[in-house]
């Protein structure tokens, strides 16, 4: 291939097409981090202007030319950025770009990220002339050129041992101290939100709203990558959403969600409480990770992963239940979000939060284990435990599931089923009258009769007060008349 | 649908008194719980505005074939130069004619077998048995039936309505073949849509009622590797050979042989579709090769037994059977062969005539009893009769090159051209190797073998699989088993990295084996799983796939993953499987847009067309059911590559890139026109080589909702293969780049340069939502 671009004097290929290219062993120079090497991370700082030289690369150790074929050594990545719109906040989104960048270099390989790092560098790679210094150079490029809000930046790798020791303690206090600034945001503390219209070339009408406190469904982008693919990209399908007024704190409604949710939905949706599954509930595209779905004769709410191949309690698959709150609707009960949300305290806040959730697949409810209230843990019920709504209520009444509770109410007051939480139960779980497989929707009948006379070879059949329904009635002559 | 009886012998309630009350329904049509579209069971006239402006969009362009008419009496006509003929057809509509003749075919042979295969397993399994596609896994069962005819099948018995639709749809089809019918070659074209519509429709009922009852997979991504390849035949059991596409036939052989305990005693291995369908069934089975390897394994005379059913089998397989002295059976009344019908007579009869060799071979059109009586055969015959073969040793190949005239008459009638006299050169001095590397690119015509061609009748086809001998013995392969439909679930799955362009496109390898050197389809499916494309494949070219291996020694079936996801390589089935890969598409529509499916064509093809990022690529399309097949995919907008023969379907479909007009959609939100370039570009356009397909994969997987992000990568693999092939810069980037960002990062400085010489300028809105139908311009709502 001629070589040409910005990576002219870069011995190796870079691009996309490389990435999720494997190095196996017997093809490896060096191997840096790894599952047998303790110490190595990788960690990316916002510096002061002046604290940053632009484009310089430094290797403290050995570079990988000098390292003998099939050594595996603790390994650090040590990259510092600078520019006027940066924030210490938006540290983690870019560093996890030196997984993206790395691997588009030919014959070099990223494998996870911060201190769980694991690189290879292929032996014909090395032999054209790839080291340290060169990714380097390639990552400085792709850094500023992709993300333009970086204004200078240096690189430092490390392969002496003893700087790996020390910095990887530094890098292991910086992500904790990450971590705990994330977990400890909340929606309330912060002015804007983020809106995401990604799904939008699949799922024209939906629109994701992600706050500190409520991943996208999808999984994939929090509240701080939201607020950096917006500032990188002004003009892209992520953008900032100015809160507004906050009309109901507890369920999570504010005007200017509501605002850019009407707009971007062109009406279809205009309102959205961010903490309902019932009352205004967010809209799905079609990539949640998980989704809720109502349980009427319990009140409240089964959770199902994606993949969970058996059947809830109610007699749907997920794929059923995911099918009710696919694109861009708002249907009360059902509702799709991901294990990141749950994890969130104000997950279903206005509902009753996880008092409201009855059952889950187990390998959901292990998953969140440490999420979900203690005294909750053994009253919420699995496949294991409830495989129809008659041993779900069982199972609910015998552990005193908060939510009998609610019951008791109801007995006493009129039904209070959530508004239009309509489950979209197939034949199977509402037994019909005559056909076993009369459809679910209302019709009107097309002939009503006060009574009707059928005589019938002596005998005659007297129906009153007859309807019959038809949306459509196709009768076909059977071809062998049996 | 379901039959209604309703018997009471004594019924006392307060409204009704009833003895030996009974009602019956011939058929209860269910309502599902979407109600109907605009479209059920659309006619030939319902959806031709769309094809219409697809049409507009990607104008035929006529590569006639042949340039005369014979098709009615006051022909022969000649059409060249603007003439028409004696009926006042011009060359346009005449190409267009012809082509809906062939899908007509096409789409009938499928709807044929449909019918067949069902009314078989209804009367085995009952018309209540119910369908099961996916075992929990596949919620939207029957995309094709539901989108199209508005049935959502629950039953064997469901799937009958859906073929008695098709069969109606296509004899109308046929009649508008007739001489002084349609006169347009644009409305032959739709027709010839709508042809592709039923055949996908018919495919599906087809494949459904299979994996509902044989066992096969269910929408498995773990499907289980079988063997695949001439080496992996046992030769010292008794053999039995199964060609064509109609299982039923093979899973009593198999069933047989099971229930007498003979599994590991007789070697079952098969040809084409039915080989890949029984395997779905057993992995006991075996799979020999694709339909290029039919005539080059029978004469090797490893098969003691031949069983035939329909489609794709060598018409003179009988002459071919005799001369190694195999025994023929034929299942099935589409292709007597010329055989005896025995269907009625006694079994040990039909056994003994067959092993004795009073009789060549017979008809038995009852699937039981052919399988009982290959398996009894098979294991008589074999002790006694020594694998005879008629592939020539070395020695022999030296002295019948040396026979060579060097007169060309082999390679003038070989379609591949392959440069025989050349080899035939060196093997008379002993080189066999310009002999066997014939091989690889042989699709086993045998042309070179007819009747008169050779002036000293030598067989040059037999000469290379002598040459081959070594090569042939060491064909040991894996290929996964025929999965079947894609799960709800994994489509889900994807949608994230689809719309991020983490995906950047779904790639299918379908058709058959006429191409130009199998190991091509391989080395597709291997680069694009590789850059993370999802790859499917069915029938022959998913056969191909797995005859080659990479460097590590693996097959792309054991060297990617079987799910559909970024870099997976699924075998989904055979032929009547294709539905599985358009229906995935039309899942998408529905999973993730909540698009209506009941008899809403119109709506999800505008969806897809504009969407979903898909391409297939047929390499060696040879059939006139290859052309249904493609023009299925056509009507969704989905667009085809196919390899150097395809050009011999008469037509290509190709947009104008230089036509700014004709890239316009409209953008649903606001109802504004908006230009999105040529994307994607073409919707059938032959290649001449696996290089100018692979360059035109990606570029045919953009579409006009790609965001930033999936163009940019897109791009960048179409820029990417298009430097490692052709060595320079595509001419066209500037079409395709909305804005900045749709740049890919690596390649920046180089494409802003060319685009500043093109005097590229950014779009205003470079994320329409996308569609070519203004009755889905959404107005906004106020509130």
């Amino acid at each position: 291939m001629s070589k040409s671009g910005m990576f002219a004097d870069i011995p190796v290929d870079v691009g996309i097409t490389y990435e999720g290219e494997r190095i196996r062993k017997p093809a490896m120079h060096v191997e840096l981090g790894g599952p047998d090497i303790k110490e190595k991370f990788e960690l990316l700082r916002v510096r002061k202007p002046e604290e940053v030289e632009d484009e310089k690369i430094t290797v403290i150790g050995p570079d990988v030319d000098q390292i003998p074929e099939g050594s595996k050594i603790p390994f650090g990545i040590y990259i510092e950025v600078a520019g006027k719109e940066l924030e210490e906040d938006m540290e983690g989104v870019m560093e996890r770009r030196i997984h993206d960048f790395s691997n588009w270099i030919q014959g070099f390989m990223h494998l996870n990220q911060r201190d769980t790092i694991w690189l290879r560098m292929d032996k014909k790679a090395v032999k054209k002339g790839l080291n340290l210094k060169v990714v380097g150079k390639v990552l400085c490029r792709l850094y500023k050129s992709e993300l333009p809000i970086i204004e200078k930046i240096q690189v430092t790798f490390i392969t002496d041992p003893e700087e790996v020791k020390k910095r990887y303690e530094e890098a292991r206090q910086v992500y904790e101290k990450r971590d705990a600034r994330v977990r400890g945001m909340t929606d309330d503390e912060v002015d804007v939100f983020y809106g995401c219209t990604l799904c939008q070339s699949f799922a024209p009408s939906h629109v994701c709203v992600i706050t500190p406190q409520r991943y996208a469904n999808c999984g994939a982008i929090s509240w701080l990558d939201g607020r950096a693919a917006a500032k990188v990209d002004p003009k892209g399908p992520i953008f900032a959403i100015p809160k507004g007024e906050c009309l109901d704190e507890w369920a999570g409604e504010w005007s200017g969600a509501n605002k850019v949710v009407a707009e971007k939905s062109l009406g279809e949706v205009t309102r959205v409480k961010l903490y309902s599954a019932f009352d205004y509930p967010h809209t799905s595209c079609g990539c949640f990770e998980c989704t809720t779905f109502y349980v009427p004769e319990c009140d409240g709410l089964g959770i199902v992963h994606r993949d969970f191949k058996g059947v809830t309690p109610t007699g749907l698959t997920f794929g059923a239940i995911a099918d009710s709150t696919a694109g861009g609707r708002q249907v009360p009960g059902f509702h799709g979000l991901s294990y990141e949300y749950m994890r969130s305290k104000k997950f279903l806040r206005a509902d009753g939060g996880w008092e409201r959730i009855i059952w889950m697949p187990k390998e959901v409810k292990e998953r969140m284990k440490d999420y979900i209230p203690a005294e909750l843990y053994d009253k919420i019920a699995t496949e294991e435990d409830a495989k129809t709504v008659d041993e779900l209520k069982a199972f609910l009444e015998a552990r005193n599931h908060p939510v009998v509770s609610r019951w008791k109410k109801e007995e006493v007051a009129a039904p209070t089923a959530p508004a239009e939480a309509v489950a979209p139960a197939p034949a199977a779980t509402m037994p019909q009258a005559v056909t076993p497989t009369a459809p679910q929707m209302a019709v009107t009948p097309v002939a009503t009769l006060p009574e009707m006379v059928v005589p019938a070879g002596g005998i005659s059949f007297i129906f009153k007060n007859v309807k019959i329904y038809a949306e459509k009635l196709i009768i076909r002559r059977s071809k062998e008349g049996k | 649908m379901t039959k209604m009886r309703i018997k009471i012998d004594e019924l006392g309630t307060d409204i009704l008194k009833a003895k030996g009350f009974e009602l019956s329904v011939g058929r209860v049509v269910e309502e599902w719980e979407e109600t109907p579209g605009p479209n059920p069971m659309p006619d030939i006239s319902t959806l031709r505005e769309w094809d219409h402006k697809l049409l507009k969009k990607y104008k035929p362009f006529y590569l006639p074939f042949c340039d005369l008419c014979c098709l009615c009496t006051m022909g022969k006509c000649d059409l060249s130069k603007g003439k028409r003929g004696a009926c006042g057809l011009d060359m346009a509509a005449q190409q267009s004619r012809i082509v809906l003749l062939s899908c007509a075919i096409g789409a009938a042979t499928h709807t044929g077998h449909a019918r067949h295969l069902i009314e078989e397993l209804i009367e085995k399994f009952g018309r209540d048995h119910p369908i099961n596609v996916g075992d929990g896994s596949v919620y939207l069962e029957a995309p094709h039936a539901r989108l199209v005819t508005g049935i959502k099948p629950k039953t064997l018995g469901d799937l009958e309505d859906i073929v008695e639709y098709c069969e109606k749809e296509i004899v109308h089809l046929l009649s508008c073949c007739h001489t002084g019918q349609e006169g347009n070659n644009i409305d032959f074209e739709s027709k010839v849509f709508h042809a592709g519509m039923i055949d996908h429709v018919a495919m599906e009922a087809c494949d459904i009622a299979q994996i509902s009852t044989y066992n096969f997979p269910k929408a498995d991504p773990e499907a289980p590797l079988v063997e695949i390849g001439i080496g992996t035949i046992d030769t010292h059991k008794p053999v039995i050979l199964v060609i064509g596409h109609n299982v039923p036939p093979a899973v009593e052989i198999y069933e047989y042989m099971k229930r007498n305990g003979l599994e590991n005693d007789v070697e079952l291995c098969g040809i084409c579709c039915t080989a890949i369908d029984i395997t779905r069934h057993t992995q006991k089975a075996k799979i020999v090769g694709p339909l290029s390897h039919q005539l080059r394994f029978v004469r090797s005379g490893v098969a003691d037994v031949i069983v035939v059913d329909e489609q794709c089998i060598r018409t003179d397989i009988l002459n071919e059977a005799m001369k190694v002295n195999a025994v023929l059976i034929s299942t099935h009344y589409k292709n007597f062969q010329g055989l005896p019908d025995r269907t009625n007579d006694p079994t040990d009869e039909i056994v003994n005539d067959l092993v004795s060799g009073k009789a060549p071979g017979a008809c038995i059109l009852n699937s039981e009893k052919a399988g009982e009586v290959a398996v009894r055969v098979a294991v008589a015959i074999a002790p006694k009769r020594r694998k005879m073969g008629i592939i020539p040793e070395d020695s022999q190949i030296i002295e019948a090159a040396k026979k060579c005239t060097q007169c060309h008459s082999c390679q003038r009638v070989c379609p591949n051209n392959l440069p025989i006299p050349e080899a035939m050169k060196a093997a008379a001095k002993g080189d066999l190797k310009p002999l066997a590397d014939l091989y690889e690119r042989c699709i086993g015509c045998v042309r070179c073998e007819s009747e008169g061609v050779c002036p000293n009748n030598l067989h040059p086809h037999t000469l290379m699989v002598g040459a081959s001998r070594i090569k042939i013995r060491e064909e040991k392969f894996k290929i996964r088993a025929g999965r079947g439909p894609i799960q709800d679930v994994e489509i889900r799955r994807v949608g994230g990295p689809i719309v991020l362009g983490e995906i950047p496109g779904i790639v299918a390898l379908v058709g058959c084996a006429n191409w130009p050197d199998w190991k091509a389809n391989a080395l597709i499916a291997e680069e694009f799983a590789k850059r993370n494309f999802i790859v499917v494949a069915t029938g022959c070219a998913a056969m191909a796939m797995a005859m080659y291996r990479n460097e590590e020694g693996l097959t792309v079936y054991e060297a990617f993953p079987g799910a559909f996801d970024a870099g997976g390589v699924l075998n989904v089935g055979s032929c009547v499987s294709n539905p599985h890969i358009s229906g995935a598409a039309i899942k998408i529509a529905s999973i993730f847009a909540k698009r209506k499916l009941n008899s809403n064509y119109e709506e999800i093809a505008d969806y897809v067309h504009n969407r979903v990022g898909a391409v297939g690529i047929s390499w060696g399309a040879m059939s006139q059911k290859a052309s249904s097949i493609a023009s299925g995919f056509w009507r969704l907008g989905i667009p085809v590559i196919v390899g150097p023969h395809g050009s011999k379907y008469r037509r290509a479909l190709l947009g104008r890139k230089d036509r700014d007009e004709d890239w316009y959609v409209i953008d649903a939100r606001t109802g504004e026109r908006v230009y999105v370039g040529p994307t994607p570009e073409h919707l059938f356009f032959p290649v001449e080589t696996v290089e100018e397909a692979m360059v035109m994969i990606p570029k045919l997987c953009m579409r006009p909702s790609d965001t930033t992000k999936g163009r940019a990568i897109k791009l960048n693999h179409y820029i990417d293969l298009h430097k490692k092939f052709y060595g320079t810069l595509p001419d066209d980037i500037h079409l395709f780049v909305r804005t900045v960002a749709d740049i890919p990062v690596t390649m920046k400085d180089e494409i802003l340069e060319f685009l500043k010489e093109k005097g590229w300028k950014e779009s205003k809105n470079p994320s329409p939502d996308p569609t070519l139908l203004p009755r889905l311009i959404r107005v906004k709502k106020e509130g």
